[in-house]
């Protein structure tokens, strides 16, 4: 049993497993990002607020989240949080999406934040200079600017979650690394079941790095070049 | 029309204007001259409350601004500003950045706006960039863009923040032939500006700032031709 006698065969035979574990690892990561940047929007939006008693339960949040390990989150959540408010567990599902999508919001506000912040301060005058209410400059004129700038932080934060969400498995969520592990309990084999854990990691983000450079590009920087054609035709 | 009552204004422990009295009758074009760091942007942003005034009052049409129950929104609607720096919407396009607030403030809709805002880019002479994005124009351009942003709300006045102050010197004159044509139509507009010759040759009034105070108001024969107080003199001494 070493690396020049790798038994691809025993990894295949638990295929089904590995199969149900890139869904579950899509799933978790998916509901988590996609949770995690509505609520991290109004977390970031919180963060910009001159009010006290809405700035500093956000700050508070963020701080929180981000100063704690995320593998502690999910224990707390999973073993404490919900079995306190439910009476009971509700399964690996609902407490691994609870705690990426409450990790993801702390993270994607403080994106949200810098992204709104790096918008020049002469656009919000300008915007409000015309009669533009706050809302209606930070819809028309903050956020669509401060959206591309966000975009690639958020990739960023994609991938890092994808990866993170292997943490579930200490609560036995059956994700692609919880496959990994059963094989490697069944058969003592230890480099085949997590090198494909490890390719399928790296698939699954490989992925996700090309599909965010495409949006990259399509809203490139610059604001001319494409979309500026054809519109005299409209 | 723009009635201003002992202006003070403090950003933190500084205080930026120390006491401004004055008052600006419709259709007047007031150019506002002096150093720098004499509060003249912070005065004309006083004005449209971009800058929240600590003390002292500012009527528009006899409606005290600086109030909280005024509508801000409404009084910025009827009062244009133009920017040193232009602060155009870079995405948007040029007939956008002119549509945009008309259509949702005055609940415009895209055909009307759109032809008005190609009304305003012909008198600025930019209508050929309609459908152009910001970053593709030059800065003179931009600036005349800025304007016809700053009209498409048709408002009662129109505040200039050093509008050529960013300019290359070629571009300078683009822009204020397109302020002249604006006063020569009868708009109220106040200027904060270094161009000494728009100040004398379209000013009604000249307004000499210095460290927080309006030292001396005039006509521009009265403050450039026979200037009264010492700080005045020295100043266009040295940028005359």
């Amino acid at each position: 049993m070493d690396i020049f006698d790798l038994r691809w065969d025993i990894v295949w035979n638990y295929r089904d497993m590995f199969i149900r574990g890139i869904g579950v690892t899509l799933i978790l990561t998916l509901s988590g990002y996609f949770g995690g940047i509505l609520l991290g929007l109004f977390l970031g939006l919180g963060k910009l607020s001159t009010r006290k008693w809405i700035y500093w339960p956000c700050k508070l949040y963020v701080d929180l989240f981000r100063g704690t390990p995320m593998l502690v989150q999910i224990l707390l959540i999973h073993l404490a949080l919900i079995p306190t408010i439910f009476g009971h567990s509700l399964g690996y599902m609902v407490s691994g999406i609870t705690a990426l999508i409450l990790n993801c919001a702390a993270y994607n506000a403080e994106i949200f934040r810098a992204g709104i912040q790096s918008i020049a301060k002469g656009q919000m005058e300008a915007a409000r200079s015309l009669g533009l209410t706050h809302n209606q400059a930070m819809r028309k004129v903050i956020l669509p600017q401060a959206f591309r700038r966000m975009i690639p932080p958020l990739g960023n934060e994609f991938i890092a979650l994808l990866k993170d969400s292997s943490l579930v498995t200490v609560i036995a969520a059956p994700d692609i690394l919880y496959a990994s592990k059963i094989v490697a309990g069944a058969s003592y084999r230890f480099w085949e079941p997590y090198i494909v854990a490890a390719l399928l990691y790296l698939i699954l983000t490989y992925g996700v790095t090309k599909i965010v450079a495409y949006i990259e590009k399509r809203l490139s920087n610059s604001y001319v070049p494409r979309k500026a054609e054809g519109r005299e035709a409209r | 029309m723009i009635k201003i009552e002992n202006l003070h204004k403090y950003f933190g422990q500084l205080e930026v204007l120390k006491g401004i009295d004055y008052e600006i009758q419709e259709k007047q074009v007031v150019c506002v001259i002096g150093p720098s760091g004499s509060g003249k942007s912070t005065f004309l942003r006083c004005i449209n409350m971009l800058e929240e005034v600590t003390d002292g009052a500012i009527y528009i049409k006899n409606v005290k601004i600086n109030e909280p129950k005024t509508n801000i929104n409404a009084i910025r609607a009827e009062v244009g500003m133009v920017f040193q720096q232009f602060n155009l919407f870079p995405h948007m396009t040029v007939i956008d950045n002119v549509t945009m607030a008309p259509m949702q403030i005055r609940k415009m809709n895209r055909t009307e706006a759109e032809a008005l805002g190609h009304e305003l880019l012909k008198k600025v002479g930019l209508d050929s960039k309609a459908y152009n994005y910001p970053e593709q124009l030059s800065g003179g351009q931009q600036q005349r863009v800025a304007i016809a942003r700053a009209l498409a709300m048709k408002p009662k006045a129109i505040l200039f923040d050093e509008p050529t102050s960013a300019l290359d010197p070629e571009m300078v004159k683009e822009v204020l032939d397109v302020m002249k044509n604006l006063a020569a139509e009868g708009m109220t507009m106040i200027v904060v500006t270094h161009e000494m010759g728009f100040a004398r040759e379209v000013g009604d009034r000249v307004v000499f700032m210095d460290g927080g105070y309006i030292v001396e108001e005039g006509t521009p024969e009265e403050i450039f031709g026979n200037p009264q107080n010492e700080r005045t003199k020295a100043f266009l001494g040295k940028v005359l």
